[in-house]
């Protein structure tokens, strides 16, 4: 293991003399090479098995699906040309582009793509990574070279969403493996694709990964020659070989470095709308659920929950914690997904008014004590108020809140909780009262939607609220088997509303995607909510003349 | 009871005498003197409290914002005010540090004393146990225990962990320095007398060990006070603090988290580093004398003592003479 590591480092330093040899005696026929720093790395280069986003990063610009999400937010074609479906739904109908090749030159064929998706039906546990995008999928076939025909045994509402995800894999590559373990622990270091790049180095242990331009790309050659990734253990780091110019660009710039970022000389920092948002969690497990939930009785009354929403200063949370780096956030689908389709606009916000807050508590009941803490029945209003210990901004956001809640008279003692022992008390033991945390959620709402669903309120589900309404459930599945767009956007708009009302959470703010990138080396990026290293922004980048 | 009111004034006098003398342990004094007092009085250093964020006129947070009259060191990533979070932040760092050091050496003492005093097997045992200890890196232990326990979900804040951890793995040394001084003393004549004459083992150690030892248990103490103090500060940088608690260590951790470095906000992350050291460095200083003067066998006039007894072995009179002779000029 180590010898190979010291390998690599000899052929690493060579390769980069080489290069300035190059640039020296060549003139004018220098690579263009795009150097991208992040803090994170790929788990591995194993569509089956990734979990990791910058994975996905990845396999964006090596692997091709037959869909993928357009800037606009809509899904569009990528492998696939055109589709369409039975009028039951059942039936998917694709008819691919010309000229794919796959990166060793190979023909790509209807053959490859109906491989994959049966590869992943088969053998769930080897696929773990995608096998929920075929849930529902009964099998694929390739009657001709340009067409994929998929079954199904019910309709399914976000089916251009789901193949997005799924990338098509060389069967060569993948036909090996027998059991789901040898599929699993594939590290699948130079993968064959038939995306616009090709990964040449992939060093898990230097945090280095190189990608050349593949000249046959069937969408058209990159205008750059080699994209570099080099992982950072720290982010000021990062941002320093920014400032200085030893990389060109950076994924995920952190909030609170983002404003130095802004005034570097030559440098373009990117802020487009994110879909990340953090939230007051509070408990809704109706009291004869079974684990009982061990909370005070009073967050029950909605007048409560209003109370504390009119006592929660948005924007001052975007500002002073977040760095003015986001927007306020309202209901659980946030504005970024789908480009704004599925957002409910029409859902009125609580403003922040102290004065509202006391007032609806006060014609609630709930009457001052000595101490300022109000309380009716002798239930007091003092709550617990825990967060996961691994995120700097939310002990910042809990001492706002404990300050606002006891102008209302609710008392709140704020606690560090560790992340997995927080979960392990909320779900489904419902030992809390309110929880601050957050959720980046998935490009379709579908994900997001199913963590307000009673039966994700299990020992391993997504649930966190133990909000529980069969309204909502009901909905949740007529949304999941609705293929009209518009129709599938009105039962979304309503579940949104519902859960906004209800309020088991409470969304603080929608944060801000932070890219930089030196303008004085390269241009062209489009600057979109899906970042600017998605592989449609990578095909345009060029170097400035 | 008079008399013995009397020779303590005398001896604490006497002490007093001595250590005034000493630039180091005065220096070691005043500073941590000082960083005491700035966390019993943090509430009349600073005009706010360490939660509170400062805002400009329009309402707005002030984040980042450089030292002003308003903020004499500047305020950190959420708008506080970094003074006002230093001296409130004392008040953890020091108890965290005071009790844990505390606890190592109520068990380091037991521990020494008890296999010291009675050998054997009890010695052996205790010996052995200290020595499991001693052999794991502190640290990656330290670290383990931290993270593992706060999982357990027991419900108590990360800082009683944080005492218990630190205060349950730091006595190892003081177990070992006090075992070897208490096998000395047990030999001595008047131990052997004060036994001959029926005195039972609870007298004898706390009648005529623990007065000789407790000067060793006092230095010792202010020495592994600086080590409490600074492993709270290194895990608490780490993430494994409260963060609803100021203390310098977790300062320092939202400094890191926060870009404090990029953002050129050295006025966030240089004075919880600096109070640090200040405390620390008071702490070894003062120990470091303490343990000179209160020591014996640290004593150089010892040494030249035992030396003069070796090479004159049939006359121990000089060299008796002679210790008393330096003893007095200190």
């Amino acid at each position: 293991m180590k010898s190979r590591k010291w390998l690599v480092q000899v052929i690493l330093i060579a390769a980069v003399l080489l290069s300035a040899c190059g640039q020296t005696g060549g003139g004018g026929q220098e690579p263009v090479v795009l150097k991208v720093g992040w803090t994170g790395a790929p788990d591995t280069l194993n569509p089956a098995y990734a979990f990791l986003t910058e994975s996905f990063t990845i396999f964006d610009l090596v692997y091709s699906a037959l869909t993928t999400q357009a800037v606009s937010g809509e899904y569009v074609g990528n492998l696939a040309k055109e589709w369409t479906h039975s009028d039951d739904g059942l039936t998917w109908t694709f008819t691919l582009n010309d000229g794919i090749t796959w990166h060793n030159g190979e023909p790509f064929t209807a053959a490859d793509v109906a491989w994959t998706i049966n590869a992943i039906i088969a053998d769930p546990d080897g696929w773990a990574a995608v096998s929920n995008y075929t849930a529902n999928f009964v099998e694929a076939a390739a009657p001709d070279d340009q067409t994929v025909v998929i079954t199904l045994d019910t309709p399914v509402g976000n089916m251009e969403y789901r193949l997005s995800w799924i990338y098509i894999v060389y069967p060569p590559d993948f036909e090996v493996f027998t059991t789901p373990e040898d599929l699993q622990n594939f590290t699948n270091d130079t993968p064959t694709g038939t995306g616009p790049f090709k990964v040449t180095t992939f060093d898990k242990d230097l945090g280095v990964l190189v990608m050349d331009t593949y000249p046959d790309y069937f969408g058209g050659a990159a205008k750059i020659d080699q994209i570099t990734f080099q992982t950072f253990d720290n982010s000021d780091a990062m941002v320093q070989a920014l400032k200085v110019g030893d990389i060109d660009m950076v994924i995920d710039v952190p909030q609170s470095a983002f404003a130095t970022v802004e005034g570097f000389e030559n440098v373009k920092a990117v802020k487009t709308e994110g879909s990340y948002f953090s939230e007051l969690i509070i408990n809704s497990a109706p009291a004869d659920f079974d684990p009982a939930p061990n909370k005070n009785p009073a967050l029950d009354d909605p007048q409560v929950r209003l109370a504390m929403a009119y006592a929660i200063n948005k924007q001052d949370l975007v500002d002073a914690v977040l760095q003015d780096l986001g927007v306020v956030g309202d209901t659980i689908v946030p504005p970024q997904l789908g480009g704004g389709f599925w957002h409910n606009p029409n859902v009125q916000d609580t403003p922040f008014d102290l004065t509202k807050a006391n007032e609806v508590l006060e014609q609630a009941g709930y009457v001052a004590g000595a101490d300022g803490v109000r309380e009716k029945d002798g239930v007091r209003l003092e709550f617990r108020l825990q967060f996961p210990s691994d995120n700097p901004l939310y002990p910042r956001i809990a001492d706002l809140l404990t300050a606002w809640f006891k102008e209302a008279g609710i008392k709140t003692t704020p606690e560090s909780v560790d992340p997995d022992s927080l979960y392990v008390q909320m779900t489904p033991a419902g030992d809390f009262d309110l929880v601050i945390w957050g959720w980046g959620p998935d490009p379709d709402p579908d994900f997001i939607l199913s963590v307000m669903t009673t039966d994700q309120f299990v020992d391993g589900g997504w649930s966190d609220s133990g909000y529980m309404n069969p309204e909502y459930d009901q909905l949740y599945l007529d949304q999941q088997v609705t293929v009209d767009r518009d129709a599938r956007q009105a039962i979304i708009w309503e579940m949104q509303e519902m859960v906004f009302n209800d309020r088991p959470y409470i969304v603080f703010w929608y944060e801000d995607l932070l890219r930089a990138y030196r303008s004085d080396r390269f241009t062209g990026f489009i600057e979109s909510p899906l970042g600017i290293e998605i592989y449609q922004s990578m095909l345009q980048v060029e170097p400035v003349q | 009871m008079n008399p013995r009111w009397t020779l303590l004034k005398r001896n604490l006098l006497d002490f007093w005498q001595t250590f005034r003398r000493n630039r180091m342990g005065l220096v070691g004094a005043f500073l941590v003197l000082t960083a005491v007092l700035a966390a019993v009085f943090a509430p009349l250093l600073s005009p706010y409290t360490p939660t509170e964020t400062m805002r400009d006129a329009g309402g707005r947070a002030l984040t980042f914002a450089p030292p002003s009259v308003h903020a004499p060191l500047g305020t950190d990533d959420a708008g506080r005010d970094v003074w006002t979070q230093l001296v409130y932040g004392a008040r953890i760092s020091l108890t965290v540090g005071f009790l844990a050091g505390f606890i190592a050496m109520f068990i380091g003492s037991l521990f020494g004393i008890t296999a010291g005093y009675f050998g054997g097997w009890v010695d052996n045992l205790l010996m052995r146990i200290t020595d499991v200890l001693l052999v794991i890196p502190d640290l990656p232990l330290i670290l383990v225990l931290v993270a593992t326990v706060r999982q357990l979900d027991l419900k108590v804040s990360p800082l009683v962990i944080l005492v218990l951890v630190i205060g349950l793995l730091y006595w190892t040394s003081t177990a070992r320095l006090i075992r070897s001084q208490v096998l000395s003393i047990k030999e001595r004549q008047y131990v052997y007398r004060a036994r001959a004459i029926g005195a039972g083992n609870w007298h004898i150690v706390r009648r005529h060990i623990l007065p000789q030892i407790m000067p060793l248990i006092v230095a010792n103490t202010v020495l592994i006070l600086s080590t409490a103090i600074l492993i709270e500060s290194g895990l608490a940088f780490l993430g494994l603090g409260d963060p609803t608690q100021p203390s310098w260590g977790t300062m320092l951790n939202f400094a890191f988290d926060r870009n404090a470095v990029t953002n050129g906000a050295w006025w966030f992350y240089l004075p919880p580093g600096l109070a640090i050291i200040w405390a620390t460095l008071g702490c070894v200083l003062l120990g470091n004398v303490l343990e000179e003067m209160l020591n014996p066998r640290l004593a150089s006039h010892h040494l030249e003592g035992e030396q003069s007894i070796v090479t004159h072995p049939p006359a121990p009179f000089p060299a008796r003479e002679g210790g008393v002779a330096k003893s007095d000029g200190g």
